[in-house]
């Protein structure tokens, strides 16, 4: 039986981007200044990097395809780097190959990075873009907001709670975040915005409003991950490790078999599920002190709740008001904002999330630090609810 | 019962523009236009392909041996729309097809042809004519098809005709000049009643043995309004001329004017009664009809006048015909380029929309080698289940703000169909409180995706409300 990758792998060094509409450089500068902070973070030469992971999932907007961008902007001297993509769940999906590749014992010390330069559409939201030649046919091409949209309407049906007590429950959530991103420097939205507001905000996609949905931004992070054995004998007495990485991609049951209700993501129960028994987690609403979950649009932080376990069936909208999730509650989430104000670049994000659990592990956090944070999960999202990738991470300290 | 009509069915789109608001809004301009009424207003995504299959689909209730699809206004002129209506309806590969174009009465003509030559045919007719803003076609043509099936136990059966050919240039259109270049009414008027409609009708009649004055209901295509009053007048018709009735209702829907106003008159008319169908264009087709019985789908077809939903904004409706080009931003260059090895390979199962039963009786789209039933573990073949005539559920569901279409928004959802198949689909016809899961649908065939710069278009089937709202008095 499989023993899993808990504590088999460090984080050593990290770095983030400051994420936003980032005019001023490419996604090559981007991965630079992220791959930079990090190298200074684990205190390492570039050529100590033995293998890489590049996570971008939209190659077409100032990236490219392959592994070719991150080698050269990086120069990364003939190493086996790999490009992923696994849409919105990109960034934890390059993590999870570095682990790895790392715990297997192939590289002693690897490197993770995601990166997006989404502001070169010319428009805002994400692109537009083809599903196939065959799916082309007969799928509709809703945006992003259109198809996390209508997790609403079906919670709504699952657990009769009415659309206007849900979405004060949904405006609560970016209420929650744009509080939080103030204290992040690096977040692309870094203002606080009235209840009131939120609600009354035009409409994108029924019942999505503008505060209903994250930001998009350019950005990129990283991480450099090692043995627990190396990153002792580099001086760090207690690293930070990763207790589980776990993904769960649909197969079409959602879309095409007729049990799904719509009202929840069985992938991220799944990742949960599998990740929490890789962490050795029994009980997560006592054991876990943070999350950093895939905000996209309001209703989704609502609905993670409850894949996670952290709510129960249909109590999401009354924890949500209750406080249990704000940065005084009972399980902080997203303390750096999110993706509703930090940002979302798609490839970084999952690294993002990593990156500001990483911190407050380390009480680096600054003002957002949540005090002694011993283990925080990361969760991200991509695709659409009824066809989806989920990936979830947990991390802690080694002792 | 002898051969002649089997049954009837027409096509209305759901939007009407009301003539008074387009008066009110061109008021400034003084400009000629029919000021009374309602004209028909395909959304985006109708053409006549899919007017046509909606209009036909209903009709095939026993084999047919060729398929004729008539327009002037079709939108490939190298791939046959009739082609296409052969996979949207599912109809076996061995149907002879024909598109026929050029006339107004190519409707008219390709009935009189399977009726003369006593084959079991669909003749579908359908209309989406491009106008120019502020041009008395703008207002005066509607959008809309009609469909008949002739059959050996016809209910109303054709007794005589006649035809006269003449290329009279009342108006025209080219690939030059495709909106319609109309010459003056009066000269119309009086070179078509005497030498072209007065004739036909007469010779008709003869051909028929009875007298005009007979002709119990008429459905007779005008190329200028009034026609029908001196045509009546000269003949002693006391008839109802149901193509006026349509045109005041729904507007001119060219090749398949007369044919629906066919609909119109059959349904008027009792047993043993004398029908007049006039087809007007480059000529002129004169059909009498004598009724046996009541003619399957003619009923169903004067209920079409009654539904429909007022466009309340006039640059909507501007937008829907073409008429105008709103920038709608970067979103909209979004292109879609289908490949024919795609089309050739799941073309017909998808504008067909044919899913697949597994072993285990549960049916889904689209097909594939593992089922989507987790019950299932091995690959195995699907049987064809075709999902464009069940009812389904919505599951989830949207209004898109965000997303470009060319009339907003875009509703989009899962939607279940009682057979277990479960598809992601667009939504249609959007009632006034918008979809909401729980809503009851069926399909309807639309243009899926069109690529303006290379000129193509592919079609599926979008989800639409079980019924219609009445127009009522708005």
């Amino acid at each position: 039986m499989a023993s899993g990758i808990k504590d088999k792998v460090a984080i050593i060094g990290m770095g983030c981007t400051r994420f936003g509409e980032r005019w001023d450089v490419g996604a090559d500068g981007l991965m630079v200044e992220a791959f930079t902070e990090a190298l200074a973070d684990a205190g390492i030469e570039r050529s100590r990097i033995e293998a890489a992971w590049v996570g971008n999932a939209l190659d077409d907007i100032n990236v490219g395809n392959s592994a070719l961008p991150a080698a050269h902007a990086l120069r990364l001297n003939r190493i086996p780097v790999t490009r992923v993509e696994n849409m919105c769940a990109t960034g934890t999906e390059a993590l999870r190959g570095a682990a790895y590749a790392v715990a297997s014992g192939a590289v002693d010390i690897a490197l993770a990075i995601g990166v997006e330069k989404l502001k070169d559409t010319g428009y805002g939201g994400l692109p537009l873009r083809t599903k196939g030649v065959q799916n082309d046919l007969w799928m509709p091409y809703g945006s992003a907001p259109g198809t996390f949209a209508q997790l609403a309407g079906a919670y709504s049906a699952r657990h009769g709670i009415g659309p206007a007590d849900l979405k004060r429950a949904m405006a609560h959530v970016s209420w929650k975040s744009h509080q939080n991103g103030v204290h992040s420097p690096k977040a692309h939205l870094r203002n606080v915005v009235d209840i009131e507001k939120i609600l009354a905000a035009p409409m994108i996609a029924d019942p999505l409003g503008i505060f209903d949905c994250c930001g998009v931004s350019d950005g990129a992070a990283c991480a450099i991950v090692t043995t627990p054995e190396i990153a002792r004998a580099m001086g760090r007495a207690n690293p930070v490790t990763i207790k589980a990485v776990q993904l769960s991609a649909s197969n079409g049951w959602e879309m095409q078999f007729g049990e799904w209700d719509g009202a929840s993501v069985p992938n991220t129960q799944a990742a949960a599920a599998r990740a929490y028994a890789e962490a050795g987690i029994r009980d997560p609403r006592a054991e876990l002190d943070i999350t950093e979950v895939h905000d996209c649009f309001s209703i989704t932080e609502l609905v993670i709740m409850e894949d996670l376990g952290l709510s129960d069936p249909g109590r999401a909208p009354a924890d949500i008001l209750d406080g249990r999730y704000d940065k005084d509650g009972a399980i902080p989430c997203q303390l750096d904002g999110g993706l509703k104000c930090f940002g979302h670049p798609v490839g970084a994000s999952g690294l993002r999330m990593a990156y500001e659990v990483y911190n407050q592990l380390q009480d680096r956090a600054g003002a957002r630090q949540r005090g002694k944070v011993d283990l925080g999960l990361t969760h991200n999202l991509g695709g659409s609810p009824f066809n989806s990738v989920a990936a979830v991470a947990i991390l802690g300290r080694l002792d | 019962m002898r051969f002649g009509i089997a049954a009837i069915g027409g096509y209305l789109p759901q939007l009407r523009l009301d003539r008074k608001v387009a008066a009110k809004e061109l008021a400034w301009a003084g400009l000629s236009m029919p000021r009374s009424g309602f004209r028909t207003v395909a959304d985006w995504d109708e053409d006549p392909v899919t007017m046509a299959a909606e209009a036909v689909r209903n009709l095939i209730t026993a084999p047919v041996t060729a398929l004729r699809f008539a327009s002037t206004s079709a939108f490939f002129t190298d791939r046959a729309q009739a082609a296409l209506l052969v996979d949207a309806l599912a109809l076996t590969s061995a149907t002879r097809t024909s598109d026929l174009a050029g006339s107004r009465r190519a409707g008219t003509s390709a009935l009189l042809d399977a009726l003369l030559g006593r084959t079991a045919e669909l003749i579908v007719a359908a209309e989406k004519r491009q106008t120019q803003a502020g041009s008395t076609a703008q207002f005066a043509y509607g959008d809309g098809a009609a469909a008949l099936r002739t059959a050996e136990d016809g209910a109303a059966h054709l007794v005589g005709h006649a035809c006269i050919t003449r290329d009279l240039v009342d108006r025209y259109a080219s690939r030059e000049h495709p909106t319609p270049y109309a010459y003056e009414e009066r000269f119309v008027r009086d070179i078509a009643v005497p030498e072209l409609l007065i004739p036909a009708i007469r010779d008709a009649c003869a051909a028929a043995g009875i007298a005009p004055s007979q002709i119990a209901q008429a459905a007779c295509a005008e190329p200028v309004g009034n026609c029908w009053k001196g045509v009546a007048k000269a003949l002693k018709i006391a008839a109802p001329n149901h193509c006026e009735t349509l045109s005041d209702q729904a507007g001119d829907l060219g090749a398949a004017h007369a044919l629906f106003a066919f609909g119109l008159a059959l349904a008027a008319a009792k047993t043993g009664d004398h029908v007049l169908l006039v087809g007007f264009g480059s000529g002129v087709d004169a059909l009498i009809f004598e009724v046996s019985t009541a003619v399957p789908g003619a009923a169903e077809m004067a209920d079409l006048l009654a539904e429909g939903e007022r466009i309340r904004d006039f640059t909507r409706f501007l937008n829907l015909t073409g008429a105008i080009g709103l920038d709608w931003g970067m979103r909209a260059e979004f292109e879609q380029k289908a490949q024919a090895t795609v089309l050739d390979r799941v073309g017909r199962d998808t504008i067909g929309f044919i899913g697949g039963r597994d072993s285990a009786g549960n049916v889904q789209f689209p097909k594939s080698a593992y089922p989507v039933n987790p019950a299932l573990q091995e690959v195995e073949q699907l049987a064809d289940v075709r999902l464009a005539d069940e009812e389904a559920t919505i599951v989830t569901v949207t209004a898109d703000r965000l997303n470009f279409s060319p009339d907003p928004p875009f509703d989009f959802g899962l939607v279940q169909f009682d057979n277990g198949a479960r598809v992601l689909m667009e939504m249609v016809n959007r009632p006034a409180s918008g979809f909401a899961v729980g809503d009851r649908v069926r399909m309807r065939l639309r243009i899926k995706s069109q690529n303006p710069r290379l000129g193509f278009r592919t079609y599926f089937w979008k989800a639409a409300p079980l019924s219609r709202p009445l127009l009522g008095e708005g």
